[in-house]
């Protein structure tokens, strides 16, 4: 397979604490990804670092079969090129409808000029119904978003998510405060996204990562500290020592 | 979401109707056209009021839906003011100049004619040249132009030096208000060449229609701001009411998700804070020749501050709140300020209410911010849900 995204390197600390430490992380596309570690390991950082909130000090981060540097673009110009991201938070647009959100998330001209004059076409009506049968909301089209369940508006960020069309979701944490129900639901759709998209998964909860059943990248003090699957990385004692075993 | 603005914000055409109403009942009762009831200077006051109306709808767009919370926009609506008052008296003094002049033997040639304006226009402070920024006073349509194009720039350079830093919230608001306090005080000096404290005056005085009289062309003016009002109104809609109205909402919600969603938030600030600020460029151009005159402390900060208590009070990103709250804020205050209201005399001590209105003002935002938290705007919608429960 082809790689999608290519992190080299990379090193940044803020006031003195260094976040990230010479990390380096290669992810295909089509593949699935858990990233696992203890808190204050750097997931969210280097999250940041590829969706461009953060400029590492050092490193290198490519993307694509060209090799595009994505330090030098902004974070519009990022999700443009093809990766989303969910947040740790569901963060959706509260104050708008279900379907307001997934349309404006559509894949389409960017622009003030290209906004304003926007029709939602035929194609963009049946593309929200997809997604929306996708996450479970078909009956919550017109719902405003902000009154849906913790977990609806989880799906609901994903679904925005995949409008856009990315190449590669970055999802953090997405099981985290969901009922047992509502998580086998978000493994089955994270599991059917890896079929067409590249998906970086940030996670806390083993069980949660082991259902997910891919390739594991263990995080520690900012560096890659492990890689391999679940049951390998499980038995690594550094592994054991940092974080399982506590 | 389909079908004409009309019929997707159902608050337009209730708007429209009760605009039209109001300017066919102020017509009627006017003294140019009607039966006299209400005086020139009332009528002025009502079409002045429609103009902060206007800015108070630009401030909704960039407040209430973008979330920008510019303390500045007042700037953009004096220097639209400032812009047409250039034309207003040059035109004005040279035909009063012409007339002086003609009654001479040797007819005066145009340079004499430019000199004694200038000298007449800016004796008062001092000067007797034309500074440069007078360069267009002499073209009603340059003039024009400037109305739009100068707040336009103004709005586009500073938006764009904030916006691209990505100074946000308090700080843009504290920025905003240097910008507006800068400008008043640069005007306010005798050689920038806008006549210092001065300002500009007599612009109730419409070149060409001397004979025409006040009483028509305060109703002339009062339509120009009502059509404004109206006109800027359903754009304003049809703005909000589609995809580009999610994503500004969005912006003020939520500025880092709109980015990840790959919209450049920069450009749409930029697009909406300039926006607003050219439509309060056109409110101030019709404002100050109903006023008569302008000078720089209408710029003041504590002005553009007033601005955004009108729509607080009328209540944010609903428009038509913005238009209530600014309409009935500045009524009360002119009722008050303007020595309208009868002082309450308790013997001890006498109310007077000019020194009270700021009292007055400050407790309707406290009981406002209480008892109805989305403003008089939100109070509207109240009443219209009740009714059709």
């Amino acid at each position: 397979m082809n790689t999608l995204l290519e992190v080299q390197g990379i090193s940044v600390s803020f006031d003195g604490f260094r976040a990230i430490n010479n990390l380096s992380f290669v992810i295909a596309e089509r593949e699935m990804r858990a990233v696992i570690g203890p808190n204050g390991a750097g997931k969210t950082t280097f999250m940041d670092i590829v969706t461009g909130k953060t400029r590492p000090d050092a490193g290198t981060v490519r993307w694509g079969e060209v090799g595009t540097s994505l330090l030098s673009m902004s974070e519009a110009q990022i999700a443009q090129a093809g990766i989303g991201r969910k947040f740790q938070r569901p963060t959706v647009f509260e104050d708008q409808s279900v379907w307001d959100n997934l349309r404006l998330s559509l894949k389409k001209p960017r622009g003030p000029v290209a906004a304003l004059m926007d029709r939602v076409t035929e194609a963009d009506r049946d593309r929200i119904a997809v997604i929306a049968e996708e996450i479970g909301l078909s009956d919550a089209l017109e719902r405003m978003a902000g009154i849906l369940s913790h977990g609806q508006k989880q799906w609901l960020e994903i679904g925005m998510l995949l409008a856009q069309d990315p190449k590669l979701l970055l999802v953090d944490e997405p099981a985290a405060g969901m009922t047992t129900e509502e998580r086998t639901h978000t493994t089955a759709l994270l599991k059917r996204l890896a079929e067409n998209h590249a998906v970086v998964v940030v996670e806390h909860d083993m069980e949660f990562v082991r259902r997910l059943d891919c390739r594991v990248t263990v995080l520690h003090e900012g560096s890659v500290l492990a890689e391999g699957t679940l049951d390998h990385v499980m038995a690594d004692q550094r592994v054991i020592d940092v974080y399982l075993g506590r | 979401m389909s079908g004409s603005i009309f019929t997707r914000n159902r608050s337009v055409p209730i708007f429209i109707a009760a605009l039209t109403l109001l300017a066919l009942v102020v017509t009627i009762l006017s003294e140019g056209y009607g039966t006299g009831a209400l005086s020139v200077s009332f009528t002025k006051v009502l079409g002045m009021t429609l103009c902060l109306c206007l800015a108070a709808l630009a401030m909704d767009l960039v407040w209430g839906y973008c979330g920008i919370l510019s303390l500045g926009h007042f700037a953009f609506f004096g220097l639209g003011g400032y812009m047409i008052g250039m034309w207003l008296m040059t035109a004005r003094t040279e035909a009063v100049v012409r007339a002086n002049l003609g009654s001479a033997v040797i007819p005066p040639t145009e340079a004499e004619i430019s000199t004694a304006t200038a000298l007449q226009i800016f004796s008062v402070v001092g000067a007797q040249d034309w500074p440069w920024m007078w360069a267009a006073s002499g073209s009603l349509i340059l003039s024009l132009l400037l109305v739009v194009l100068v707040p336009g720039a103004l709005a586009l350079v500073f938006g764009w030096l904030a916006f691209r830093s990505r100074v946000t919230g308090v700080y843009l608001s504290i920025l905003t208000q240097a910008m507006t306090l800068a400008l008043s005080l640069y005007l306010f000096q005798n050689d920038t060449g806008l006549r210092g404290n001065n300002g500009l005056s007599g612009l109730q005085n419409i070149p060409g229609l001397e004979t025409v009289g006040q009483a028509r062309i305060s109703i002339w003016f009062f339509w120009a701001s009502a059509l404004a009002l109206g006109l800027a109104y359903i754009a304003a809609a049809w703005m909000v009411s589609g995809k580009f109205g999610n994503i500004i909402r969005g912006i003020r919600d939520d500025e880092q998700r709109v980015r990840f969603l790959g919209y450049r938030v920069e450009g749409y600030k930029l697009f909406v804070f300039t926006l607003t600020g050219v439509l309060c460029g056109i409110a101030g151009a019709l404002y100050y020749p109903q006023a008569g005159i302008i000078n720089p402390d209408e710029i003041a900060p504590i002005a553009s501050i007033y601005l955004a208590v009108w729509v607080a009070i009328g209540g944010r990103g609903r428009l038509y709140g913005a238009v209530i709250g600014a309409a009935v804020v500045s009524l009360l205050s002119t009722y008050f300020t303007g020595g309208r209201a009868p002082n309450i005399d308790f013997g001890f001590y006498e109310i007077d209410w000019v020194d009270w209105w700021p009292v007055l003002l400050g407790l309707g935002f406290v009981l406002v911010t209480l008892f109805a938290p989305k403003g008089l705007g939100g109070l509207v919608d109240y009443i219209v849900r009740k009714d059709r429960a």
